[in-house]
């Protein structure tokens, strides 16, 4: 039976889909024109007017530090519920696993507009650390679920071997669960990274005053502002996601 | 010591599933034991309540004068060997073997010296600084063996520790492990459903079958005298026939079986006359031939037709039949066979055994003939080429 | 008896932190929602401390019906047009040689992982009046120079698939990943035309893939608030536009919730079937068998 071509198109068509808004938007970035229409030459200007802007730097710089708070704790509160997913079956376990499964399919924007409720009932000062409360409720479940498809593989008998060998279950979880997982860690808590850095919708409900992340930032640009230094920040954030999937992917793929 | 590893009325039960029914064994020190049975016996049950991965629901574990039944696996002084070896993948050779003695904080410069001798034992000295990952199936073997036997556990558990090697390998393995417990001088409790590793390396041999030990003793005690059906199918081969006790005189018993003339067997069991048993002969008991055998009181002899006929070198299994019954035969070549007149398809044969080689059962399971090899699947094993481990 | 009390220690130890959070800051907000929309909004945009149900007259207004109906269907027909892109696409990369296939999953990946904002922003500009599209369109006559390609619905439904396609593609292709691709050939060999094999081999076969793919499109497509905001216009509004600007425009809080409310039931929808179907399915309350 031919292998039928059409299936190989349409992966074309979509790989030529998904990236023909991005490559407009970096050509776009070198343009020396200010509307999109037309081109008027290369420019840099729009990448030194990115690199001068002061604003910028303290969106980026607060959404690194929330970035960075977020996946270290997500990577510690996922990896724990994922570990007691794998290893216990009893009730309680069911609804550990409704809890964490919920996150992943409602719509941010429930997530966001909770959140905010939730705060301003309790008279909490929205900011930087809501902003953190916030990006931590839905990573959790991310690193969660990355963690738990490395368990899917893991062999459960080094574990009885380290005990048969004196170790206590907790011994054995720090100095052979662990390490065995610790690839599997990391990707969860890059993926939890990247989502933190990117959210926008939860972020934008639950931000206070002078709590600008970098995507915040990015959409008051878009609203008001000068649209064509976001193609800068376009090429520059494009070439950054590059690289952290690379890593991501050289994480997992060690056995 | 004969009872220095004992297990006392073991019971165990998986939600509805009884794996384990009152089982009771005792092992002397310095011996290997192995636990025989076919998958789902509950033998690997037996070897992790030993191992202290599960309890058992009632019966205590009793391990040199000390009841070890509630102690946990890292508190007891028993090692185990895994099926799949689980190694740590993360970690070296060198520490795999250390990570035991490190649990018992043992100083850094004795563990150094103990591993460097158990390297040297296992012979991979050299392999040492290797991933455990990196290694073939034999050498994770040897260093799963390594790392269990360094921390001199009083007993060695063996689980089914040669299943997931070739044949060749097996064999070889089957050895080794053989040398390193004569080495060390280990109680070893080796579990396994290959009848073949079992005998060649114990010296005592429990069957187990549904949660229940069958018999135990040497490999020759249950090897020639079975208890039961299951125990004389699940070892070797043999003949079943069922028959009634017509007459008892002194130690022989005479059996009648339909369509044939009384057979004389050893009564070691003192059945009674009228004793409905079943009749049990090896293979290998037979003698067979064209011409009819010098008759004698306690030699049994019958008439048959060869139906089949397997040839294997060192002796050929004969497939005769006599009225309803198919009996199997094996003939060692003791002589030069060409010299000899062949016994060929279709012959007019004469089979005869003596009245002490064969015996009577009276638990008779007739599910338990599936455990026999039957014309179909006796296959020459055709030596396959070794795919290169080690 | 220590042992299971040891045992029973350890899993608190485990799960308890994380579902703490989760119930902290996840399960008592969601109830927050419901109770919030019961209560009256203050003059500062916050809550007030009176009790009232006159916020759920709101829902009353026509405009509601009209975007509550967009909503869906432009979440459906995502859905949908993501399933047919996607399926034959899983098809062909699950078949592909190692090496094309990785480089073709990176390509597909990295426009996924860049920032959300600016994918959209990205489409914005290529829809954009004066933008190259348009003029693309108008020199080949299919366009005239008034039309607009933004601020409509199907400006929202373009960029929605835009958007998760990938959400789609993935758990899809990991089901193909794992489908025996000789079972098509078994098919063939019993006389099964492409099409045939296709629909009653392969379809069936990544059941669980196509089923994850609709949870994670439809569901966020229901909630979508950024897509309709920036390139949908008054003529692309959809539920979540309308509990942002109740929030930031109208500083009502009382009246987000409603309309949150009124999305939470939306959305309850499917998860409710999905919840059904697996609880037929496997009868017994084990439903950690692949996550999703």
């Amino acid at each position: 039976m031919n292998r039928s071509r059409t299936p190989f198109y349409i992966v074309m068509g979509i790989i030529v889909f998904l990236y023909v808004p991005l490559l407009i938007v970096i050509i776009n970035s070198f343009n020396m024109s200010r509307f999109g229409g037309e081109w008027g030459g290369f420019t840099l200007k729009w990448y030194g007017k990115l690199f001068n802007d002061r604003d910028v730097w303290h969106a980026l710089s607060n959404s690194l530090i929330v970035a960075l708070s977020t996946t270290f704790t997500s990577m510690v509160l996922g990896t724990v519920a994922a570990i007691a997913l794998y290893r216990f079956r009893t009730f309680l376990q069911s609804v550990n696993n409704v809890f964490i499964y919920m996150p992943l399919v409602v719509p941010d924007i429930l997530i966001g507009i909770s959140l905010l409720l939730f705060f301003v009932a309790l008279k909490v000062h929205l900011g930087l650390f809501t902003i953190y409360l916030a990006h931590v409720t839905f990573c959790i479940s991310y690193v969660a679920m990355v963690v738990m498809g490395r368990l899917q593989d893991f062999n459960y008998s080094v574990m009885e071997a380290a005990m048969d060998l004196g170790a206590s279950w907790f011994t054995a979880v720090r100095r052979i669960m662990i390490p065995i997982l610790a690839p599997g860690i990391f990707a969860g808590g890059l993926l939890a990274f990247t989502l933190s850095i990117d959210d926008f919708v939860i972020t934008f409900f639950v931000t206070g005053p002078g709590a600008a992340t970098l995507p915040l930032y990015i959409y008051s640009m878009m609203k008001h502002g000068s649209p064509m230094v976001i193609n800068a920040l376009t090429g520059i954030f494009l070439t950054f996601t590059f690289i952290i999937i690379i890593i991501s992917k050289k994480l997992l793929e060690e056995k | 010591m004969n009872e220095f590893l004992i297990f006392e009325g073991i019971s165990k039960s998986f939600g509805d599933l009884k794996v384990l029914d009152n089982v009771s064994l005792s092992i002397g020190k310095g011996e290997i034991f192995s636990i025989l049975g076919p998958s789902g016996c509950g033998k690997t049950t037996l070897l992790r309540i030993c191992a202290g991965f599960e309890t058992p629901d009632s019966g205590r574990v009793i391990l040199n004068g000390k009841d070890i039944t509630d102690f946990r696996s890292n508190k007891r002084q028993v090692n185990t060997v895994f099926q799949n070896y689980a190694l740590f993948p993360h970690m070296t050779v060198r520490e795999n073997i250390s990570f035991g003695l490190q649990m018992a904080k043992v100083p850094k410069n004795q563990i150094s010296r103990e591993v460097d001798k158990f390297l040297d034992l296992i012979q991979m000295t050299d392999q040492a600084d290797k991933k455990a990952t990196k290694l073939s199936g034999g050498q994770m073997q040897r260093v799963a063996i390594a790392r269990a036997l360094i921390n001199k556990p009083q007993v060695l558990l063996l689980d089914e520790p040669l299943a997931a090697l070739d044949l060749k390998l097996r064999q070889r393995m089957l050895v080794e492990l053989d040398w390193i417990h004569d080495e060390v001088g280990i109680t070893f409790l080796y579990v396994t459903h290959d009848q073949g590793e079992a005998m060649s390396i114990s010296d005592h041999i429990a069957i187990m079958n549904i949660g229940k030990i069958e018999q135990h003793g040497t490999p020759a005690a249950v090897y020639e005298a079975p208890s039961n059906s299951f125990v004389a199918a699940f070892i070797g081969d043999t003949n079943f026939f069922e028959t009634e006790i017509t007459k008892n005189e002194g130690s022989y018993s005479y059996l009648h079986i339909e369509e044939f003339t009384d057979i004389m067997v050893y009564n070691d069991k003192n059945f009674h006359e009228g004793s409905k048993v079943y009749l049990s002969i090896r293979p290998e008991k037979f003698t067979i031939t064209l011409d009819k055998p010098e008759e004698h009181r306690r030699i049994n002899m019958i008439r048959g037709v060869v139906e089949d006929i397997i040839y294997l070198g060192t002796h050929t299994t004969y497939w005769v039949r006599a009225n309803e019954y198919l009996i199997q035969i094996r003939q060692s070549h003791d002589r030069f066979l060409l010299d000899q007149k062949i016994i060929e398809h279709g012959n007019d044969v004469w089979i005869s055994w003596h009245a002490d080689n064969c015996y009577m059962l009276d638990r008779y399971n007739v599910r338990d003939e599936s455990l026999l090899t039957l014309p179909d699947d006796d296959v020459m094993e055709s030596e396959s080429p070794d795919p290169g481990e080690e | 008896m220590k042992e299971r009390i040891k045992k029973r220690f350890a899993e608190l130890l485990l799960t308890m932190p994380a579902m703490m959070w989760l119930v902290i800051f996840f399960v008592i907000p969601t109830i927050v929602i419901f109770i919030i929309a019961f209560k009256e909004g203050d003059s500062f945009g916050g809550i007030g401390r009176e009790w009232t149900i006159r916020n759920f007259s709101e829902l009353a207004n026509p405009s509601y019906p009209v975007i509550m109906w967009r909503t869906i269907w432009l979440s459906v027909l995502t859905t949908v047009i993501c399933l047919v892109l996607s399926v034959p696409s899983a098809y062909y990369l699950a078949r592909a040689e190692k090496k094309w296939r990785d480089i073709l999953l990176l390509l597909i990946i990295v426009p996924f992982w860049s920032n959300f904002l600016i994918r959209i922003f990205a489409w914005k500009v290529v829809l954009h009046p004066e933008g190259l599209l348009k003029q693309v369109l108008v020199f080949f006559h299919l366009a005239s120079e008034n039309t607009f390609l933004l601020y409509r619905s199907e400006a929202v439904l373009l960029v929605l698939v835009y958007t998760y396609l990938p959400f789609a593609l993935l758990p899809i292709y990991a089901a193909a990943e794992k489908f025996n691709f000789s079972l098509m050939e078994a098919a063939y060999d019993l006389g099964a035309g492409r099409i045939q094999a296709f629909t009653r081999v392969y379809l069936p076969g990544i059941k669980q893939g196509l089923i994850t793919a609709i949870m994670v499109v439809l569901i966020p497509a229901l909630g979508s608030y950024v897509i309709p905001d920036i390139v949908g216009g008054p003529g692309g509004e959809m539920i979540g536009n309308k509990i942002a600007q109740r929030t930031f425009v109208d500083r009502n809080l009382p009246q987000a919730s409603v309309i949150s409310t009124l999305l939470i039931l939306i959305v309850m929808v499917p998860l409710m079937i999905r919840l059904a179907a697996r609880g037929r399915k496997n009868g017994d309350a084990d439903t950690r068998g692949g996550f999703m």
